[in-house]
């Protein structure tokens, strides 16, 4: 044990104290009317704001949400238990805000700012209140560079622009965090000495956890912690034992967080993991202070609740720094069921979607992208070229491979052509499948195509297509490794790079050995 | 809370009738002795209540009770209240009278807890910096309260002037949270 020394205390105690003036204070109170459900009524208040913060005794803090003639109603962050009727509560004059900062990244805060990593208090300068407005047509400018996600169906077939709002929605258990998580991962790419040659901008990442489990969120830190992608993100938790209004604000901070990077020049990737339990929460909420209910029970403004929240994603102009804000919405749905009322509005909000499905994941099939009815409205203008050039024909073959792949179950006989397109659809969803935690970077993605939609890879049976593919990349980069860094620096496919890789797949089918 | 809208009418309009008549002090002096009625009497408040009791019998009480003690404008207006079926919100009406008279007048209520009793030059001093502050007329009204251990706390509306000691170990305690991860 180590020995507390009191002069050490005395210093510590006036370092705390410098600075502590004693004179009159001046505040505003009200006094509690009726407390429960989370939900406080406070007679008084008469100056506050919608949406302030209040201070209650013990500590707890709620947020002002409706203002009435002779009441204020107020939402608890902390436990209802604690606040009694008559109690006074004092309001604070700041809206409900996050404190921004760099020294947010590697972190792990609740919807406050306030810390729940146990690492210590984090110096901010400033704070942004967590409902800011959307910026308008004149600020913006259409999306322009890529957003690698490192996995390879995405980038290829729905390919996510910097600034771009993309929805990824599937049934439980599909995937969906996999995704985001590796997005996240991916970028750490950008934030190399390389990517910064290649005038790539690093992209900052927010990763918000509503309503989860605290072990779920536990795990993701420790994941982003072991691919050291902690560095350059910071996780918002609120987690499900958290109070509804709680996991309302979570996203909202999320973004205000993001459009700090933003609005300084910087790239920021913002996860909402999964607005389908805001949506609820919110619900919760609105049914508390007795906002009257409308279809499945949600509130008539939870459109406006998520529309406001995706409209702050944006890439800026070049006058205000050219900065971006991308974000990846995540909908839980029920049994695959998408017309429901969060889905619906979410998709028509967002710049496209990612559809994960069940049967595709059991079918091994992961990450298990529905590549059919998953599109990306703006992305395609931020692919880079060699990407585009390759993956028009990989949609087209994957397009066709479905349409047959009904027929071929019949077992009747098939022509050649039917035969060909089938195997060669086989093979291309065996190349886009991918492991968890491996993104793949851009120029590897795009010789994989190419080969797989060439047909360099039909003499290579189905099942060793993985193996195939893993090692024609080690060749290539022990042997070839100009095309991966000519892609990288061209961002093109020029006709000698083809012929480079064609030579190279020739070279590499004659002393590749099939399994038996 | 729905009363408050039908008080804040009744009371509004029993001000502009005593602006017009020129009578503001003795209404309110009235008022004032109502709602002490009131205040002071469980009995009188539960008749008020009662929806059992007939209009007219309330009215004759009413009127036996505060006959010569208040003038007839403020008698009617009982009166007027009870006819009207408003008279289990008389209470609340009076206040709020009292209250947008108050702000006519340019009056704030003050209420000032202290720890110990003020002397009377202590007294005239905190009304004098107050009025100063407030820019307005202070009625200060002293309660003696322990637990705020020093100081005093004066409540002008909804907004607080602290100066105790207890808050200042609030604020004390809220300080040391804040250090005290980084002690650890």
């Amino acid at each position: 044990m180590a020995e507390v020394r009191p002069d050490e205390i005395s210093a510590i105690l006036r370092k705390q104290l410098s600075g502590f003036e004693s004179e009159v204070d001046i505040y505003d109170v009200g006094t509690v009317l009726q407390v429960g459900d989370g939900i406080a009524r406070v007679y008084g208040l008469s100056k506050v704001m919608s949406s302030e913060l209040v201070e209650f005794p013990n500590d707890v803090f709620g947020m002002v949400l409706n203002l009435e003639e002779d009441s204020v109603g107020c939402v608890l962050f902390g436990e209802s238990k604690l606040v009694k009727e008559g109690d006074t509560v004092k309001r604070t004059k700041r809206v409900a805000s996050i404190p921004i900062g760099e020294n947010m990244l590697g972190r792990v805060v609740n919807p406050l700012g306030i810390p729940v990593d146990g690492k210590g208090s984090i110096t901010t300068e400033k704070y942004y209140p967590i409902e800011r407005k959307a910026l308008g047509v004149i600020q913006r400018q259409p999306v322009k560079e890529p957003l690698q996600t490192g996995i390879t169906a995405i980038d290829a077939m729905i390919p996510i622009g910097r600034g771009q709002r993309e929805l990824i929605i599937g049934d439980r258990q599909t995937g969906k965090t996999a995704v985001a998580i590796d997005t996240i991962i991916n970028q750490k790419y950008t934030h190399t000495d390389e990517a910064a040659k290649l005038g790539i901008k690093p992209v900052y990442c927010i990763y918000v956890a509503i309503g989860q489990k605290s072990s779920t969120i536990a795990q993701v830190v420790a994941k982003l912690q072991e691919h050291d992608a902690m560095s350059y993100t910071t996780v918002i938790s609120a987690s499900a034992s958290e109070t509804s209004p709680l996991q309302f604000i979570a996203p909202y901070a999320g973004a205000s967080l993001g459009e700090f990077f933003r609005d300084s020049g910087k790239h920021a990737l913002v996860i909402y993991d999964d607005l389908s339990k805001q949506a609820a929460a919110y619900r919760e909420l609105s049914l508390l202070l007795r906002r009257p209910p409308g279809r499945e029970a949600y509130p008539g403004d939870v459109f406006y609740l998520h529309s406001r929240l995706l409209e702050r994603a944006s890439k800026l102009s070049e006058d205000l720094g050219g900065g971006s804000l991308t974000a990846l919405p995540i909908i839980e749905t029920q049994q695959g069921d998408v017309s429901a009322y969060i889905p619906t509005n979410v998709i028509s909000i967002t710049d496209g979607q990612i559809y994960l499905e069940s049967n595709l994941f059991n079918a091994g099939v992961r990450p298990a992208i529905n590549v059919g009815i998953s599109v990306s409205r703006v992305g395609g203008n931020a692919q880079i070229k060699a990407m585009k050039k390759v993956a028009g024909s990989l949609k087209l073959d994957l397009a066709q491979y479905r349409e047959l792949e009904a027929f071929a179950k019949f077992g009747s006989d098939l022509d050649k052509a039917t035969q060909r397109t089938l195997s060669k659809g086989a093979r291309l969803v065996e190349l886009l499948k991918q492991g968890q935690y491996s993104p793949v970077p851009i120029e590897r993605q795009v010789v994989s195509i190419y080969l797989g939609t060439n047909g360099l890879f039909d003499s290579v049976p189905v099942h060793d297509v993985k193996r195939f593919e893993k090692e024609i990349r080690e060749f290539i980069e022990v042997k070839y490794n100009s095309i991966f860094e000519r892609i990288k620096k061209e961002k093109a496919l020029s006709d000698e790079t083809i012929s480079e890789i064609k030579k190279a797949a020739d070279e590499f089918l004659t002393i590749f050995k099939k399994s038996a | 809370m729905a009363e408050t809208k039908v008080s804040y009418r009744y009371a509004a309009s029993l001000i502009d009738l005593a602006l017009e008549k020129n009578t503001l002090d003795e209404l309110s002096k009235d008022m004032e002795l109502v709602l002490s009625a009131i205040l002071s009497s469980k009995d009188l408040g539960n008749l008020l209540l009662s929806p059992v009791i007939k209009n007219e019998t309330k009215k004759s009480i009413l009127s036996e009770i505060f006959k010569n003690k208040i003038s007839e404008d403020s008698l009617n207006f009982i009166n007027f209240i009870v006819e009207k079926n408003r008279e289990y919100i008389l209470d609340s009406i009076i206040e709020k009278f009292l209250e947008i008279r108050d702000e006519k007048l340019g009056v704030v209520r003050v209420e000032v807890k202290t720890s110990v009793d003020f002397t009377d030059e202590q007294k005239v001093k905190l009304k004098e910096k107050l009025e100063n502050i407030l820019n307005k007329k202070a009625f200060l009204n002293f309660i003696t309260d322990k637990t705020i251990i020093g100081g005093f706390v004066a409540k002008v509306g909804d907004t607080v002037y602290d100066a105790s000691i207890k808050h200042q170990l609030e604020l004390l305690r809220k300080e040391f949270l804040q250090g005290s991860v980084q002690l650890n």
